[in-house]
């Protein structure tokens, strides 16, 4: 259906969940921070990223991620992640990413806990 | 019949007649829905003229009023407004959006709606009801219509719908033709999505926008930032299950009788498209056509297109889209060529110098060429829609136009070429994609050295009976039979022959150029057949030789500027491969292709369909050794990646580890990319796999490397590489000579290793 390797897509209550498919590079990196910031500065409450998609994360590719964590909590915007691999979710702990954001195994589940604390 | 391009509120749209669509339908119904909690999204439809945007739109439209009225308010107010009708003015645009808007909404209310389609009134009308009070917004739209304020007054027209509605219901706007709102006088392109962005942000309001060049349209959303906001739905024809299903309706009100049997086949030669299947069934019952077997129905296909109602449509549609005679002249021909004949042509410098005019002119076709929906651009890059009416339809326009001949004549000729040809082919898409992907990686060669074994299926199959995946890459390295690739200038799409006369009958045409020298001398000509048959027979590869033959006669080609090269999936015989050995033809298989693809770091074809791993791990044995060499180029690092993890599996490893490995060995490569100043560009990988170990040496020959101090903003959060390496694998050794850098990983296989890592920094090495 789409073409894009980042969409993005309301949840409801103004949390938007980002859609994150391929390798999470640099150039992947630059698109995923894109349609998070397009979602912060149009006044969003909060963003689910979903790695469902993402085959590899390489280390440019969690300096985004990083990035977007502390653009986020600067701005008091909420955020968590899910769906993660198991590998991504070990690089998310080792590079300590997962001690600032939720990591959760299903979208659903995501949107219900930024539900609540938004 | 009403012409497509000017349909809008006036339309005549068949509810009873549309099929198929369901998912996009259930999609986009959700995507409206959603407007109620705040939560809705925006949607860019594309695809061909014709092809049923409009009424994907209209049927949506009355999903959404039909919808029960028991649900809580607000309701949907589906809007549908196509852009095709509208005058370049702003002004006249934005008088227009409003008289729409308000007399749908009358309607929408369930009042009726006043006979004139006057503004005032209209607004009078909603007033009187109690509905809402528009007069403020009316007054300030004529003062900026007073005052020639376009701009003003579209911003002015655009935002009312949003103040219109509360509680009771919300706009999900509909917006048809959309390309054409670039054509608005002294209104920068995106202007409409720029006022629309507040609303489309919120989420409120839905909007589902569709037009048949997306290429302007994404590019206005891009510059306004709504891209990431837009899902993209492509329409193409119908599934060939819904498209004869749809037959059956169109039929049975003209009582038309269809044999069973020929229905695939005429759903098909309309390219499975509803419109046309709907012009043709008013043929037949217009000319009171019977159509008992397959000559008949070709026949009347073959009326209709050269003289009756998808003639009519076309030649109106060209008569539209370009009004100038040369040049819809020109244009015909050319697409012609490039549609009919298939010639090969995916860049614009290839179109302009088909068409054989100056950039200039040639733009201005292509241009409304794409406006129309006819082709679609991506940089440098054109491709042109696949539609058998109109590939007939230019056929007809260029036999007549140009050769001077009468219809019957072209008619007779469409019949025969369509009989005599065999029933769909099976196996087409398989087929295109294996071309496709095979275009792709030509485009990719470059002049690089590759074994001469992967085009010799013959020798191939010799050496590598029954082997594993990892003997074969060894063996074929230890080979030293090398072939150096040209440098590819272009590769097209071939065709094979339809009606004579066919230039490039082949799969892929590339031109290319010997160590990538721009100069005749040096120019080579690869043509490529694909075969995803089952068995490969001796007669195709005769028939490729024939033509290469042709084609060598036909350009004066010398011996070896021609590269003749079969690609194929199935099996083949001795005699076959011989065949094709004397001819001096390539001969790749699949297996082959796999190992191609791979020195391109392109994906397989398919996966898992022929898994050449070994069965056992290789336990007790000593060590094995591999080598790749990488360029330093972006995203290189993901070949790397795929050897590890190919080397892995033969250890049997399970997936996490496997993964830990190939993220460390990718981090390794990116860190020698960017941080070691290397003067060759290339990365040399060693994996040793023994039974206790896996060992990965990643070396350059640059300076070395060391964490970066750069903190500016894009950076600050980098030099996390060796850090994960560390963690990733068992132990890690870094060490820096004047001869370049070496990063040794090592992951231990068994357990009762301990986990610590070690970095040393040795000058001597």
């Amino acid at each position: 259906m789409s073409h894009l390797r980042v969409r993005t897509r309301e949840g409801g209550g103004g949390i938007s969940v980002v859609y994150v498919d391929g390798y999470l590079n640099s150039l992947l990196g630059e698109e995923m921070e894109r349609a998070v910031y397009d979602v912060v500065d149009a006044g969003g409450a909060g963003v689910v990223l979903n790695f469902e998609g993402t085959k590899l994360i390489n280390s440019i590719g969690i300096s985004f991620v990083i990035g977007i964590v502390e653009r986020m909590r600067e701005r008091n915007s909420t955020l968590a992640f899910c769906s993660l691999k198991r590998i991504n979710q070990e690089l998310f702990q080792m590079t300590g990413v997962s001690r600032y954001v939720r990591l959760f195994d299903t979208e659903e589940e995501a949107l219900v806990f930024l539900a609540q604390s938004v | 019949m009403r012409l497509l391009w000017s349909h809008g509120a006036e339309f005549s749209f068949r509810p009873g007649e549309f099929f198929g669509r369901g998912e996009e339908l259930s999609a986009l119904l959700r995507v409206c829905l959603e407007g109620k909690s705040g939560i809705g999204a925006s949607v860019l439809i594309y695809g061909p003229p014709n092809i049923g945007k409009t009424s994907l739109l209209l049927k949506l439209k009355l999903e959404l009023q039909s919808l029960p009225e028991t649900s809580a308010p607000p309701r949907p107010f589906p809007f549908y407004y196509s852009f095709s009708k509208i005058l370049s003015h702003p002004l006249a645009l934005s008088q227009h959006f409003l008289q729409e808007y308000l007399w749908q909404l009358l309607v929408f209310l369930g009042e009726s709606p006043p006979a004139s389609f006057d503004l005032e009134a209209l607004c009078e009308n909603l007033g009187a009801r109690g509905h809402m009070e528009c007069r403020d917004f009316m007054s300030a739209h004529r003062r900026y219509s007073e005052k020639g304020d376009g701009l003003s007054a579209l911003a002015n027209a655009f935002s009312f719908p949003f103040a219109t509605g509360g509680n009771l219901w919300y706009p999900v706007f509909l917006f048809d033709d959309i390309q054409y709102t670039i054509k608005l006088q002294n209104i920068s392109d995106g202007a409409i999505f720029s006022i629309l962005r507040p609303y489309i942000k919120s989420g409120h309001f839905p909007m589902i926008v569709s037009g048949s060049s997306p290429g302007h349209v994404t590019s206005s959303l891009k510059r306004e930032g709504l891209y990431g906001s837009f899902q993209l739905v492509e329409v193409g024809g119908l599934s060939p299950a819904a498209s004869v299903k749809a037959w059956v309706p169109l039929f049975e009100r003209r009582k038309i009788r269809m044999p069973e049997h020929l229905m695939g086949r005429a759903a098909a030669r309309l390219g499975h498209v509803p419109i046309y299947q709907r012009m043709f069934a008013e043929e037949v019952s217009f000319r009171n056509g019977q159509m008992e077997d397959e000559v008949g129905f070709e026949n009347l296909y073959a009326l209709s297109v050269t003289e009756g109602k998808l003639n009519r449509y076309w030649r109106e549609f060209f008569e539209n889209a370009i009004p100038d005679r040369v040049n819809r002249a020109r244009a015909i021909k050319f697409l012609k060529r490039v549609i009919c004949d298939q010639f090969p042509i995916d860049t614009f410098e290839g179109a302009f110098s088909l068409m054989g005019i100056s950039p200039e002119e040639g733009g201005e076709i292509l241009s409304a060429l794409e406006f129309k929906g006819l082709l679609k651009s991506d940089f440098e890059h054109i491709q042109f829609i696949r539609d058998p009416v109109l590939a007939d339809f230019l056929y007809w326009a260029f036999e007549r136009g140009v050769l001077g001949k009468n219809t019957p004549q072209v008619a007779a000729s469409i019949v025969q070429s369509k009989i005599s040809r065999a029933p769909l082919e099976e196996g087409r898409e398989e087929h295109e994609k294996s071309a496709g992907v095979a275009k792709e990686m030509m485009r990719r060669w470059d002049c690089r050295e590759v074994p001469a074994l992967l085009f010799d299926f013959g020798r191939f199959r010799e050496k590598f009976r029954g082997k594993g995946l990892l003997e074969i890459v060894i063996g074929l390295e230890g080979d030293p039979g090398k072939v150096k690739l040209p440098k590819i200038s272009s590769v097209s799409t071939g065709y094979r022959a339809l009606r004579g006369g066919s230039r490039f009958d082949f799969d892929l045409v590339a031109y290319g150029f010997r160590e990538g020298d721009f100069s005749e001398e040096n120019l080579v000509i690869w043509a490529v057949d694909v075969h995803t048959e089952k068995k490969i027979a001796s007669a195709a590869v005769e028939h490729f030789e024939n033509r290469c033959r042709l084609l060598s006669l036909e350009k004066g080609l010398k011996p070896g500027q021609l590269a003749k090269w079969i690609l194929f999936e199935g099996a083949a015989d001795p005699s076959v491969v011989d065949l094709a050995v004397r001819y001096g033809i390539h001969l790749t298989h699949r297996t082959q292709m796999r190992l191609f693809l791979n020195l391109f770091g392109m994906e397989e074809l398919e996966k898992g369909q022929e898994e050449t791993r070994p069965p056992e791990p290789r336990g007790g044995e000593k060590p094995l050794e591999f080598e790749l060499v990488l360029p330093m180029k972006a995203d290189t690092e993901v070949v790397a990646a795929r050897v590890a993890e190919e080397v892995a599996a033969y250890a049997s490893l399970d997936k996490d580890t496997v993964d830990r490995i190939k993220m460390a060995i990718i981090e390794a490569c990116i860190n020698a990319f960017e941080h070691s100043g290397s003067q060759t560009g290339k990365v040399r990988l060693r994996y040793i796999l023994s039974p206790e170990q896996i060992e990965l040496f990643v070396q350059d020959d640059g300076k070395g490397f060391r964490p970066s101090k750069g903190d500016d903003d894009a950076k600050r959060h980098r030099g996390w590489g060796l850090k994960l390496i560390s963690e990733l694998v068992d132990d890690v050794d870094i060490t820096t000579g004047e001869h370049g850098t070496t990063v040794r990983m090592v992951k231990h296989l068994r357990s009762g290793h301990g986990e610590g890592s070690t970095t040393s920094n040795d000058e001597g090495q």
